[in-house]
C-alpha cells in the first residue's frame, strides 16, 4: 500500500555546498540519498514530495561537516500481510511463480495455487487449468494476497497466495484476443 | 469471501452494552484466523442497536438482511468454512522465501537447501526437495528424458583472461564473433569481463541433440555472472538451460559440486565434467571428459608442456572430437534406460547402465601389466587396474595363452618379449586412458612402445 508520510533525517553537508544554494544542495542530496531506498519500518521510499522544515545545522566536532535535521514528506510503498496486490509474473517454475509489484518480489508457492491448475513445462512454462481457460505465465498480471512480508536492507520479500476467491489472473497480454 | 464472524447471540437488554460487546468481539476477530461460526443474530437484537457512528455496527446491520433470507444457507456455508480451516494440518514449512515459510507466511528457522539460482532467498526443506524430485521423475519419464549436468570450463568451452594471452595468440582477436548475434560463433571477446572464450567444436550440435534426450543443467565453479554470460553464449534463446544455471555461489560445500541442488533424482542424472575430484559423492554418475585446452593459459594452469590448440593454430575435429564421442555414449545410455518403453522405469538406474556401457569398451580383452605398477603395491588396487576392469577388460598378473594385451612402459621386460613372440599386442598405458576418455577401443598401433620412445617417457599425451 502507498502512504504519504513525514520522515526525518539528519543530513550531513560538506562546507563546499554552503552559500547561496545551501538549501537546494541539501534538498538534492536528500533526494539522492533517500529516493529508492528501503527501510524496515516504512518500506520503499518512492519519491519525496516536499520539504517540511530544515532545522538548525550543527557543526560536528573534529570535522567541518554540518548536520541538518530535515523533515520531509514522501510517498512510501509498504506491503502488509493480508493486503491484496496486483503484480506482474516474472518467473514460473514447478515450485510456484515469482511476481513483482514495483520494487517488491513476491513468491506464490504451488501449495497456494488452486489445485486445478497444473504446471506445464516448455519454453514458456505456465500454470493452466484443466480446461485451459486460465493460464498463468510470464508477463501475466495477477491479483494476489500477501501472507507474509520480510524486509531486508535493500529489498522486501513477500509470500503470497492466489488460492482465495477473486484472486488469480487479471489480464494476460500474451493470450490471443 | 469473508464471513463476518461473531459470537453467539447476546441477550443483552442494553444497547450500549451490546454495542461495546460487538466492538470488542469484532476487534479481536479481525486478526485471528480461527474458524468462524455462523452468526444467527436475531433481527430483534440488531434492531435494538443504536445506529451510532460506529461503522462496524453499520456493517453488521447491512449484512444482516442478507443473512435473514439465507440463514439456512449461511449456516451450512460457514460450517463448511469452519471445517475447512480446522482440518488444515499444522504447516510443514516446506520451504522459505526470505525467512518466511511460503505456505503459511510465518517466520521460520532457516534450514534446508538454498536454491539461489532459482531466485535469491529461496530455500527448500529436504522433504520438499524429495517430493519435487519424485514429481520431476514422473514428468521426465512421460517425456522420455533424463537429466544431464554440464560443466563449463574445459568441458564445453575454454576461457582465458585477456591479460594471459600470449603474443602468438593475438591473431585470435581479429577472429572474434560479434556478441549481438551469437549463433554460429565460436570465439567471443568479452571486454567487460576482460575475458575471451572459445566454445568447443561440436558444442552447438551437442546441446541441440542432448536437449532432446536430457533436461540440461549448467554447474560451474565460476561465479554467477560468469555462468549467466556463458549460458547466453551457448544458449542465446534460453531454450536449453532456462533457469537451471548453478554457479559456485549456489553450491552447498565450497570447492565441491553435489547433486543436492539439482532437482532430479540421482538415479536419473548424468554428469559431464573434466574434473573427477569435483564430484566426490557422485562418481558413478560422472562421465569424465578430456580437458579442452584451447588457450595457452589453460595449458599453463595444468602444468602441461605441450602447446595449446591456439598456438598450434588448430582445433579439435568436429565429427570425431570428444563431444561427439560423448554424445554417442549419452545416446546409448538413454536408449538403454528407456528400452522396452513403458514398463517399470522406477527400477532403472542410470548409474548401473553407464557402467554397463563402459564395460563394453574393452570387452574380450585380457590385460597383463608389466612394470607399470610399483612392485611394493598390490596390483589389483592400482587405479589403472581398476580403470581397465571398469572398461570391461579382464586383468591378470601373469601371462598365459588367453592374454590379448600387455601394457608396459619399457621394451626390455620378459612379459613384453613373450608378447612379441606370441604375437600379442604391446601397448603403453595411454591405450587404456584413451579408451577411458574416448569411450571406444583405440587401434593398438597408435600406442605402441616405439611411439613412447619418440615422445619421451614423461610426455604421455593422449593421441586423438
Amino acid at each position: 500500500m502507498f502512504f504519504h508520510i513525514v520522515l526525518e533525517r539528519n543530513m550531513q553537508l560538506h562546507p563546499r555546498f554552503f552559500g547561496r544554494n545551501l538549501r537546494e544542495n541539501l534538498v538534492s542530496k536528500l533526494m539522492k540519498d533517500v529516493e529508492g531506498t528501503c527501510s524496515g519500518r516504512h518500506g520503499f521510499v518512492v519519491a519525496i514530495t516536499g520539504i517540511e522544515s530544515v532545522g538548525k545545522g550543527l557543526i560536528r566536532d573534529g570535522t567541518a561537516f554540518v548536520t541538518f535535521p530535515v523533515k520531509y514528506q514522501c510517498v512510501v510503498f509498504r506491503p502488509f500481510k493480508g493486503e491484496i496486490l496486483e503484480a506482474v509474473v516474472t518467473l514460473v517454475n514447478k515450485m510456484g511463480f515469482f511476481a513483482e509489484a514495483g520494487p517488491v518480489q513476491i513468491f506464490v508457492s504451488k501449495h497456494l495455487i488452486p489445485d486445478d491448475m497444473e504446471f506445464q513445462a516448455g519454453d514458456m512454462p505456465n500454470y493452466t487449468t484443466s480446461d485451459g481457460s486460465v493460464k498463468i505465465q510470464k508477463e501475466c498480471e495477477v491479483r494476489l494476497k500477501i501472507i507474509g512480508t520480510r524486509v531486508d536492507a535493500t529489498e522486501i520479500f513477500c509470500v503470497g497466495t492466489i488460492k482465495d476467491d477473486f484472486l488469480g489472473v487479471i489480464n494476460d497480454p500474451a493470450a490471443a484476443a | 469471501m469473508s464471513v463476518a464472524s461473531d459470537s453467539s447471540p447476546v441477550h443483552s437488554s442494553s444497547s450500549d452494552d451490546l454495542a461495546a460487546f460487538l466492538e470488542t468481539e469484532l476487534d479481536s476477530d479481525s486478526d485471528s484466523d480461527s474458524s468462524s461460526e455462523s452468526f444467527p443474530i436475531e433481527a430483534a437484537e440488531v434492531a435494538v442497536v443504536d445506529v451510532s457512528s460506529n461503522h462496524r455496527l453499520k456493517r453488521q446491520k447491512l449484512e444482516h438482511p442478507e443473512d435473514e433470507t439465507e440463514n439456512v444457507a449461511s449456516v451450512t456455508f460457514s460450517e463448511e468454512i469452519s471445517e475447512a480451516s480446522s482440518s488444515k494440518s499444522p504447516c510443514e514449512h516446506p520451504g522459505t522465501f526470505g525467512n518466511m515459510c511460503f505456505v503459511c507466511g510465518q517466520k521460520v528457522e532457516v534450514t534446508g537447501v538454498s536454491f539461489g539460482y532459482i531466485h535469491k532467498g529461496f530455500k527448500l526443506q529436504q522433504d520438499e526437495v524429495t517430493r519435487l524430485r519424485d514429481i520431476d521423475m514422473k514428468a521426465l519419464q512421460s517425456q522420455r528424458k533424463l537429466c544431464l549436468v554440464l560443466d563449463l570450463d574445459h568441458t564445453l568451452l575454454n576461457t582465458t583472461v585477456l591479460r594471459d594471452l600470449r603474443p602468438e595468440e593475438e591473431y585470435l582477436k581479429s577472429h572474434t564473433h560479434s556478441l549481438q548475434d551469437v549463433s554460429g560463433g565460436d570465439i567471443f571477446m568479452l571486454e567487460f569481463m576482460h575475458m575471451m572464450t572459445k566454445l568447443r567444436p561440436f558444442v552447438h550440435s551437442f546441446l541441440k541433440e542432448a536437449s532432446k534426450m536430457f533436461v540440461l543443467y549448467i554447474y560451474t565453479m565460476g561465479d554467477r555472472p560468469y555462468a549467466r554470460q556463458m549460458a547466453k553464449l551457448l544458449d542465446p534463446k534460453g531454450e536449453y538451460f532456462g533457469e537451471r544455471i548453478i554457479s559456485r555461489d549456489d553450491g552447498t560445500v565450497k570447492h565441491q559440486k553435489s547433486l543436492d541442488v539439482v532437482l532430479g533424482q540421482e538415479k536419473a542424472v548424468l554428469i559431464l565434467d573434466d574434473t573427477e575430484n569435483a564430484w566426490p559423492g557422485h562418481r558413478d554418475n560422472l562421465i569424465v571428459i578430456e580437458r579442452y585446452h584451447f588457450f595457452a593459459s589453460s595449458c599453463k594452469q595444468f602444468d602441461h608442456r605441450f602447446q595449446s590448440l591456439s598456438q598450434l593454430k588448430s582445433d579439435e575435429s568436429e565429427p570425431e572430437g570428444v563431444l561427439s564421442a560423448v554424445l554417442k555414449v549419452l545416446k546409448q545410455t538413454h536408449s538403454l534406460f528407456f528400452q522396452d518403453g513403458g514398463e517399470d522405469l522406477s527400477s532403472r538406474d542410470v548409474r548401473s547402465l553407464l557402467k554397463q556401457v563402459r564395460k563394453e569398451i574393452l570387452e574380450g580383452c585380457k590385460v597383463v601389466f608389466s612394470r607399470v605398477f610399483p612392485t611394493k603395491t598390490q596390483a589389483e588396487d592400482h587405479p589403472l587396474w581398476r580403470v581397465a576392469e571398469g572398461l570391461g577388460a579382464t586383468c591378470a598378473t601373469e601371462v598365459d595363452a588367453s592374454v590379448t594385451h600387455v601394457v608396459a612402459m619399457d621394451v626390455g621386460t620378459e612379459k613384453v618379449r613373450w608378447a612379441i613372440r606370441e604375437k600379442k599386442f604391446v601397448v603403453h598405458r595411454g591405450w587404456i586412458d584413451a579408451a577411458n576418455y574416448l569411450w571406444k577401443k583405440q587401434p593398438e598401433e597408435k600406442f605402441g612402445l616405439e611411439q613412447l620412445k619418440k615422445q619421451g617417457a614423461d610426455d604421455l599425451t593422449v593421441e586423438k
